[in-house]
């Protein structure tokens, strides 16, 4: 039996990965947006197992006050009930956008969110995840392939290409856990970026508009149910030893982007680092 | 260069802040919501090499714009520009809505409005140039049922900022007036968006476009901006329409947007 947090579970892949987890006895944390869409994702996973250990937490993971909130709940809930130990942290919030919108703090809201948010759950809750020499799982995308970082304006304040924008957020989740291997393996923890393939979730259709909203209902209906992608989730959270492999897709490793390599990765760690204003971790 | 915002914590301003925070203006943000610019600040400091200050009130009270006028004064501070972008609307129909959101709409849009700008230009320095930037709207160039006080505020704001430019140009004051159509920055201006299917779609504008290029157009002594061709266009068409046909027009697309939504 495991212990698990992860973020996103309301609806979509996060929801199918929850429903699976609990259906093999582990328990679990999950985050989402607001206690009304966690309400209905509680109801719904009650519904499916019996005696399920889910506890829901609600926090809007795009403003980094709230992952800093949020996180420090968590620590509490397990320290008192998990003794202090995480084995396994999910990083499956994301979302999409068809225009450039902020966060409070002035942010790009799918690099916050998709990205940031990530790197700043991960920070606060390394020390349970180092107790247990756990892993880190994100949610990237085929999307990140072919893709570089805009390092000059990384927000896309210039002109913003809400598809760019999207497959920029997942090449830095590829980025973000390379860097981490590089600093916590040592430690004993080991990050993973899944490839779910293409998912028939509504993403593509939560506060957008016009051509991307439409394109999206369009192409979702080729993609498989959740529950496909929520297969390789459950075997990275209950293999025995850490699997090899940085970019997994149906439990096996997969080719990446050459981009996805030491110099940048510390790159975009020293930013995020200035963003989110911490300092997370050094080379050993 | 040093530069105040009010409605700084808003979408709009927000990205605004962080145009002027990109070129390295100083910034002065104000809002009612003290939380969010406090992490705006934040952060911009944290991405940008610039000051940044913020001062929380309602700018609808006169007492509150008095002591932000101190706050401002006691710091010896001196105002190159100005984004008057903090208004507000309550869609629907004029007598579904109390008077006191009524007349909220022209206290902020306009009162207040007018309030910070003869504030802030004690803060003038001789000799040098003080841009205002007044945020009006696409309903500035219609009759708008529906949106009656919210777009006549907004052509008071339109037409007050073209004379207002005119009596302080030789004291090189220069107001501009900015007329965007949709802005998605909130979730329900989005969904607004949504429901008004292909036209949302065509009159809504890139905030980060408009930031940058409202900012370029102030610089050049321009008057007025109205983002988007075909808000443009309609502009255009709008003056040689009989403002009554005009006005009808408007009405049935907003019936049917108010109703779509309310339904959704
Ligand atoms: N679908 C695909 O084909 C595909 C392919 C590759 C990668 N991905 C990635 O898979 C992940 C999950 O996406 P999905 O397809 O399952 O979409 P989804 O159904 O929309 O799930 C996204 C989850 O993130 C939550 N969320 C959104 N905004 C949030 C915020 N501000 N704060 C906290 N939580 C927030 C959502 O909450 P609500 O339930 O309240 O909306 C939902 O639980 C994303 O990272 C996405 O980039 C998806």
């Amino acid at each position: 039996m495991k212990n698990v947090v992860i973020t996103g579970a309301t609806s979509g892949i996060g929801l199918a990965v929850c429903e699976s987890l609990l259906l093999s006895g582990h328990r679990v944390i999950g985050i989402g947006r607001s206690a009304e869409s966690s309400e209905k994702a509680l109801s719904y996973l009650i519904s499916k197992t019996n005696d399920a250990d889910i506890t829901f937490f609600n926090a809007d993971l795009m403003q980094m006050e709230e992952v800093r909130i949020v996180s420090a709940k968590i620590m509490e809930y397990i320290d008192t009930n998990w003794d202090g130990k995480l084995d396994v942290l999910i990083n499956n919030a994301g979302c999409v956008r068809s225009r450039y919108c902020t966060t409070k703090e002035g942010y790009e809201q799918q690099f916050a969110l998709n990205h940031l948010a990530a790197f700043l759950m991960t920070y606060s809750l390394i020390n349970p995840l180092i107790k247990s020499k756990g892993r880190v799982i994100i949610t990237s995308s085929e999307s990140h392939k072919g893709m570089k970082i805009r390092w000059d304006d990384l927000m896309f304040t210039r002109f913003y290409r809400p598809l760019m924008a999207y497959k920029q957020s997942k090449l830095a989740n590829m980025l973000f856990s390379f860097g981490l291997n590089d600093r916590y393996s040592v430690y004993g923890i080991r990050a993973y970026c899944i490839d779910p393939g293409l998912v028939n979730t509504e993403i593509g259709l939560k506060q957008t508009f016009g051509i991307v909203s439409l394109a999206w209902s369009l192409r979702r209906k080729k993609g498989v149910q959740p529950d496909v992608p929520a297969k390789t989730y459950l075997y990275l959270v209950e293999s025995d030893k850490h699997p090899v492999g940085l970019y997994i897709h149906k439990n096996k490793p997969k080719e990446y982007s050459s981009y996805v390599n030491r110099e940048n990765a510390d790159r975009l760690w020293k930013i995020s680092e200035k963003l989110c204003s911490i300092e997370f971790g050094r080379f050993q | 260069m040093n530069v105040v915002i009010t409605g700084a914590a808003g979408g709009l301003g927000r990205a605004f802040a962080v145009e002027c925070a990109k070129r390295g203006y100083n910034l002065i943000l104000t809002d009612i919501f003290e939380d969010g610019l406090k992490i705006l600040k934040e952060g911009l400091i944290r991405r940008y090499d610039i000051n940044v200050i913020y001062y929380a009130c309602d700018i609808t009270d006169e007492q509150q714009i008095e002591k932000l006028k101190e706050y401002i004064s006691i710091r010896n501070i001196y105002i190159d520009m100005l984004f008057n972008v903090a208004g507000i609307d309550h869609e629907g129909a004029f007598t579904q809505r109390s008077f006191a959101q009524i007349n909220d709409i022209v206290k902020v849009n306009i009162e207040a409005t007018l309030r910070i700008t003869y504030m802030m230009l004690n803060f003038k320095r001789t000799d040098e140039p003080f841009r205002i930037i007044n945020v009006s709207s696409l309903a500035s160039q219609f009759p708008m049922p529906l949106k009656a006080v919210y777009a006549a505020s907004k052509r008071f704001i339109l037409d007050f900022s073209y004379a207002l430019n005119e009596e302080l140009n030789e004291k090189s004051v220069y107001v501009l007036s900015l007329c965007p159509g949709g802005l998605a920055t909130t979730k329900s201006a989005i969904e607004g968006m949504a429901v008004q299917g292909f036209f949302g779609n065509a009159t809504s504008n890139r905030l980060e476009v408009v930031a940058r290029r409202t900012i370029d157009k102030s610089l050049r002594k321009r008057r007025v901006y109205i983002p988007g061709t075909l808000n443009r266009i309609f502009s255009v068409a709008g003056r040689f329409l009989p403002v009554t046909m005009v006005t009808r027009v408007i009405y049935m697309r907003w019936k049917r947007a108010l109703s779509l939504r309310c339904s959704m």
